[in-house]
């Protein structure tokens, strides 16, 4: 009964299902020196533009579905039974569930005030993933499409990968939120199974044994001899993209280095154990592995059936699962990167959907609160240490410097050498902000943060 | 005046240029060098034009001359701003105007106009209060200081640069105006009369590359009334690479193709369809018998676009299309052998019918329609009712319910069964705006989404359309399932008689206006005082009317697009007046037709594979290699990845039922399930994640080809490796029949393509298998380059 409060929110008996969308690159059948050329150039371009001197590579979205309570974490407040702790930046206190994040704060910037659009899931997942409101009619590309589209792949590694499925049961009502809409589909993220299983594996990308390049090549000759006629007749735009995607596909089972992205058995036991031996944990580890292997974006999530949604017993399930889990991953993850020298050039980016209300209802339980909450950003040139914006009181509404997920957007773009004030026009024509704010104006970079 | 000539090699030349003009009596009306004629007094006039040797004349009466037309504010004011493009979507005329001055598309609400003008303000999306103190536009006290004025003149900085002269014919108009006080004048110009809609002549124009052609623009009013407005409209090709056209409404062929000229004037659009051929076909092939309507109207476009058709489709080619685009399968290979050696002449009508009596149409057509009707799982899993919507879908295919029986019980279904409870995904889809939109982009072919914050941006439709629309769903609301099982779902209801609800009068509310709003029609009509009781039947009612303008339309034009992998009008929900059909009268044909035949969806299906034009080859001849739309042959279309993984399961002799979700009990469905009888969401397959899956959650879109995930698949997915070298599959027995290399080449190819190999092909394959390691791993990997080969993939 702990979603009594919710109407919207799915049951939840589902398990998983596999889902891969890879789409065909853009630099399709270049080797790896020639994305590195274009990705420098791209760098050089990013660098004379508005973005200016760009330092960060690749962006980490550390996605808390369901949406947390934002006056039990980042912004603690008397109407939270837990109380706030120091942290390692003087004056800045966050809730003594995230005592590992604490230690880290000098490379964290928090936003308190945040106003997001969408009270039900999946209205809000939407919004704050793509920064436009939900419409039936008219779709928006994601923000981490947006990124990897900008930035363009590194190599023969899909540049957006999603770890695992989020919303799994109801991925359909979701997924928008994560695609690429107009963009292009090379722009959808690839989606990795769940890396905390033993029997981890990427579908498709690990050829059958029997399957040796002899076999393959005999198989490649009996299909131009069967095409042939065909070819000869029809000459379909598609062909063309389908010979490249098919080209592709065989270097990259072939590619020693894509294997290596996915292999997890390459991570220490201790490495395993700082991240958390959960799905949460583990995905957040493989995001590294795979921005490190040169992924340009990753959504790495791993909560199940909507977990943040604390709507009863929420101190609990703060307490004994929710906030050691986020605590534990996001804090090891931050110093992974640092001590990999990836923090300067790895944007990490933490929040859900919306916050939960600064009052605990008859449930114990926070419901849907839009109206202001918190975020957390870090490295890729972001100044950690320091509170941007402020709520009220009680954390229920923007106290000071109104702010939303469009402006957050525009300060990454900032930090990883995008122009922000980029428009994409959409299939009728309409200009479309890649930073898009609340009255869907253009989203300003925060200047403290750059 | 318009002056055509005909030409020796079949093509009509627009010939005014070349033209000298006269009238027979000179007092009652002139004629000059352009062929433009004023009239001067009442009475009747011959006006004659010479060519050459050749000459023409016509009859021209003119009545009223003497008569000065009173002043209409959207007919003279609104004309200028429509012309030279003040009030284009992407200036003042987009949503929130520019820099401050917004106007309605195209004068389409005068008297919106007219309020921004006189008093200022600026449109907001969700109310009509202002954040700054309004500006007006004109200045009463010294009327040629207006911004209306300076703007457009360039006296003050404008972001849309000059549009007219100071002093020029407009310029004076305007100011003219203020000085009289700026009166917004007769709604209708006083005659008692509005215009109705515009007319282009000709509606369409075939020219060289060197053609030329002045179209001619009249407005209707409705009173009968004519009215020239060739030189007061504003004109836009959709494609300038293939023509373009000048601000007088001249078109310029600039290269091989078809496009359309828009035509806009105040409040009204219309369109020209304008092909450029090539050199035109010295002889022009004699056109092949018509089967029916359909291709009397197709082969006159080609005719009179220059584009030979290709001949009639060959025994295989048409067994094959017709099966996967009637029944979403292979023929099997006995049917092929079957159906090639048949000697009747009758052979592919009764096959035909077959197929339309199979149960294999029932279940293709059960799919399509359920990925029309998003016959979806719920994300709530009450999956009685997901159950019941399905069974509704398969009870209406089955008896093969009339189609407008159909679209009335899916728009009105009351009560928690049937389509009702399930058909609105409450998730994405749980305000009445919302299923409003949906219905009607699916049974009007229409997408009205932009106007629910503004009016539509290129189109006619309003936000107090949208939202009059989305009134007749106001009874309709989301309710908290409060069973032990379904706790904290919500479900979709709407409220029967004798639950209160429908007598409390729940309405929507206009976001702007905050009024609450009744429900309208899309052409304006309200519902009268009895029918209030019941608002959607009323609807269902108005929209599935055989006098409906948009209903049957639609539905064929949908239909002709499963057939055909483009509709008449493309996409095939998208009508709307910039987009218009590439063959208008044969639409038109087959909606009357659909309509004399009570909607019977059979009848349709059977009239358009009957047609000579569908069953047109493939081949190319020196005309229609790059046509796309005029259906001179038969262009391959990729076959939809549901109905591709069936076909896999066909060819490679391994039927293997889907696997059902968890949350439908999970194992495997019975034996000889196939994938089209599957509801797609939740049916887990690695083959439909990565070649698409019908997502009945979000608009439809087309799937993604030639991806790097369906390349990896191929080459190490299940679906192609594990399928070719099953026990008991085809390969499998081939090998195991001792048949030799020859035979089962031909029988893999009948089984996968539905033909018999080449010689060429026989010879070269029966090498590649000789070449092998193994003759085992040679038939399995021909198996794969059969299941994978682009003729495989394509309906051709």
């Amino acid at each position: 009964m702990r979603r009594s409060a919710c109407s919207t929110c799915g049951g939840g008996n589902l398990g998983r299902r596999d889902f891969l969308r890879v789409g065909s690159l853009s630099l399709l059948g270049l080797g790896l020196n020639h994305y590195l050329q274009a990705s420098e150039a791209l760098a050089a371009a990013g660098a004379t533009g508005s973005g200016g001197q760009r330092k960060a590579e690749a962006c980490i979205l550390l996605w808390l579905e369901g949406g947390p309570s934002h006056v039990d974490t980042w912004d603690p407040k008397p109407n939270s039974n837990f109380k706030p702790i120091a942290t390692n930046v003087d004056g800045i206190q966050v809730s003594e569930l995230l005592p590992l994040t604490a230690r880290h704060m000098d490379k964290i910037a928090l936003v308190r005030s945040i106003q997001s659009k969408g009270v039900n899931h999946p209205q809000a997942s939407y919004y704050t993933l793509t920064g436009h409101e939900h419409e039936n009619a008219v779709k928006f590309p994601s923000f981490a499409s947006i990124v990897t589209k900008e930035l363009g792949p590194r190599n023969d590694l899909h540049p957006y990968m999603l770890v695992p499925m989020p919303w799994e049961d109801d991925f359909f009502d979701y997924q928008d939120g994560f695609m690429s809409a107009f963009i292009g589909s090379q722009y959808d993220p690839m989606v990795l199974p769940d890396p905390s299983k033993e029997e981890f594996n990427v579908p498709d990308l690990r050829l059958p044994k029997s399957i040796t390049k002899e076999v393959i090549d005999h198989r490649r000759s009996f299909l131009q001899a069967v095409d042939e006629a065909f070819r000869a007749k029809e000459q379909l735009a598609d062909f063309d993209k389908m010979d490249a995607a098919s080209q592709r596909a065989l270097s990259m089972l072939m590619s020693p280095a894509v294997k290596k992205a996915f292999d997890m058995s390459e991570e220490s036991e201790q490495t395993k154990d700082a991240y958390g031996r959960t799905r949460v944990g583990q995905s957040a580890l493989i995001a590294r592995r795979l921005v490190e292997h040169g992924c340009r974006f990753v959504t790495a999530s791993g909560w199940v059936d909507a977990q943040w949604d604390t709507h009863g017993d929420n101190d609990k399930r703060l307490r004994d699962n929710l906030a050691p889990q986020m605590d534990r991953s996001l804090a090891a993850l931050l110093e992974d990167l640092d001590q990999r020298g990836l923090l300067e050039t790895t944007v990490v980016l933490v929040m859900g959907e919306f916050g939960r209300t600064p009052d605990i209802n008859p449930g114990g339980g926070r419901d849907h609160w839009p109206n202001c909450w918190s975020l957390a950003v870090a490295g890729g040139g972001i100044r950690g240490g320091q509170v941007i914006g402020a709520s009220d009181e009680k954390g229920g509404e923007v106290a000071d410097r109104l702010l939303s997920v469009g402006d957050v957007y525009a300060t990454v773009y900032q930090a990883l050498g995008i122009d922000h004030t980029k428009t994409y026009t959409n299939p009728i024509g309409r200009p479309v902000y890649i930073a898009n704010n609340l009255e869907d104006k253009q989203g300003q970079p925060i200047p403290e943060l750059l | 005046m318009v002056v055509l000539g005909q030409f020796a090699d079949g093509l009509e030349r627009d010939v005014t240029g070349r033209s000298a003009f006269g009238v027979s009596d000179s007092g009652l009306a002139a004629v000059d060098a352009e062929g433009l004629l004023r009239a001067l007094a009442d009475g009747e006039v011959e006006m004659s034009a010479v060519v050459g040797e050749q000459s023409a004349k016509t009859t021209v009466r003119v009545e009223g001359a003497s008569e000065r037309r009173p002043f209409s504010f959207q007919r003279d004011i609104g004309r200028i701003l429509t012309r030279h493009g003040c009030n284009t979507s992407d200036c003042h005329g987009g949503v929130r105007g520019q820099g401050g001055f917004k106007l309605s598309l195209q004068t389409l609400i005068p008297r919106d106009d007219y309020k921004w003008i006189i008093e200022g303000g600026t449109f907001k999306v969700l109310t009509d209060e202002q954040d700054e103190p309004p500006q007006p536009r004109i200045n009463r006290e010294d009327p040629a200081q207006s911004p209306l004025l300076l703007k457009p003149t360039g006296k003050v900085a404008h972001g849309g640069g000059k549009r007219f002269e100071v002093g020029s014919g407009d310029y004076e108009t305007i100011l003219n105006w203020i000085k009289d006080g700026a009166p917004f004048g007769e709604e209708d110009g006083g005659s008692g009369a509005l215009i109705t809609r515009i007319e282009v002549f000709p509606e369409e124009v075939v020219l060289d590359r060197q053609g030329r052609w002045q179209l001619l623009v009249t407005a209707v009013f409705s009173d009968g009334r004519r009215e020239d407005l060739t030189g007061e409209v504003r004109y836009a090709s959709n494609n300038t690479v293939v023509a373009d056209v000048t601000a007088g409404g001249v078109v310029e062929a600039l290269r091989t193709g078809e496009t359309s000229v828009m035509v806009r004037a105040a409040g009204h659009v219309a369109s020209a369809r304008i092909g450029v051929i090539a050199e035109p076909l010295a002889e022009y092939p004699p056109a092949p018998p018509p089967r029916n309507f359909i291709d009397e109207h197709t082969f006159a476009k080609m005719r009179k676009f220059n584009l030979a058709p290709a001949g009639l489709s060959s025994d295989e080619e048409f067994l094959r299309r017709v099966c996967l685009d009637v029944c979403g399968m292979l023929p099997p290979p006995g049917r092929v052998r079957e159906f090639l050696a048949d000697p009747d002449p009758d052979k592919r009508d009764k096959l035909i019918e077959d197929l339309l009596s199979s149960p294999q149409y029932n279940d293709f057509w059960i799919y399509r329609f359920g990925d029309l009707f998003r016959v979806a799982y719920t994300p709530q899993r009450q999956m009685d009712t997901t159950w019941s919507y399905f069974e509704w879908m398969r009870n209406a295919i089955i008896q093969n319910h009339p189609y407008d029986r159909i679209a009335r019980e899916r728009i009105a279904w009351e009560g928690t069964r049937g389509p009702l409870a399930h058909a609105y995904k409450i998730q994405l889809m749980r305000t009445p705006e919302a299923i409003a939109a949906e219905q009607t982009r699916v049974f009007h072919g229409i997408r009205i989404d932009c106007a629910k914050c503004h009016n539509h941006p290129f189109e006619a439709w309003t936000q107090d359309q949208y939202w009059g629309l989305a009134a007749f769903y106001s009874q309709l609301t989301v309710m908290s399932i409060t069973t032990a099982r379904f706790a904290g779902d919500g479900m979709l209801l709407d409220f029967p008689e004798g639950m209160g609800e429908r007598s409390n009068g729940r309405t929507v509310t206009h976001p702007r206006t905050k009024e609450s709003v009744r429900p309208a029609f899309l052409d304006g009509g309200l519902l009268t005082g009895a029918e209030r009781e019941n608002p959607r039947m009323r609807l269902a009612e108005w929209m599935t009317a055989p006098s409906n303008p948009y209903f049957a339309k639609a539905a064929v034009n949908r239909m002709w697009g499963w057939f055909f992998g483009r509709g008449i009008v493309d996409p095939v929900d998208d009508f709307r007046s910039s987009n218009p059909p590439t063959h208008p009268e044969l639409l038109d044909a087959l909606a009357r037709d659909f309509v004399e035949h009570g909607y019977d969806i059979k009848h349709l299906i059977r009239t358009i594979v009957q047609s000579r034009t569908y069953q047109m080859s493939s081949s190319i001849n020196a005309t229609n290699r790059d046509d796309r739309i005029n259906f001179s042959r038969a262009v391959p279309r990729r076959i939809e990845s549901p109905v591709l993984l069936d076909a896999i399961s066909d060819a490679t002799g391994t039927p293997q039922p889907p696997v059902y979700h968890k949350v439908i009990g999970g194992g495997p469905a019975p034996v000889g399930t196939r994938v089209v009888q599957m509801i797609p969401d939740l049916l887990p397959s690695q083959f439909l994640d990565v070649f698409g899956r019908n997502n009945r959650h979000a608009l439809p879109i087309p799937h993604e080809i030639g991806t790097v995930a369906q390349g990896l698949h191929m080459l190490a997915g299940d679906t192609f490796n594990e399928r070719i070298s099953r026990e008991g599959g085809r390969s499998a027995r081939l090998l195991e029949s001792g048949a030799d290399d020859q035979a089962v080449i031909e029988d893999l190819y009948l089984a996968t393509l539905s033909r018999f190999p080449s010689d060429k092909e026989r010879s070269v394959v029966g090498e590649l298998i000789a070449s092998g390691p193994s003759r085992e791993e040679s038939v399995q990997s021909l198996t794969w380059a059969l299941i994978c080969s682009r003729e495989f993939g394509y309906n051709h």
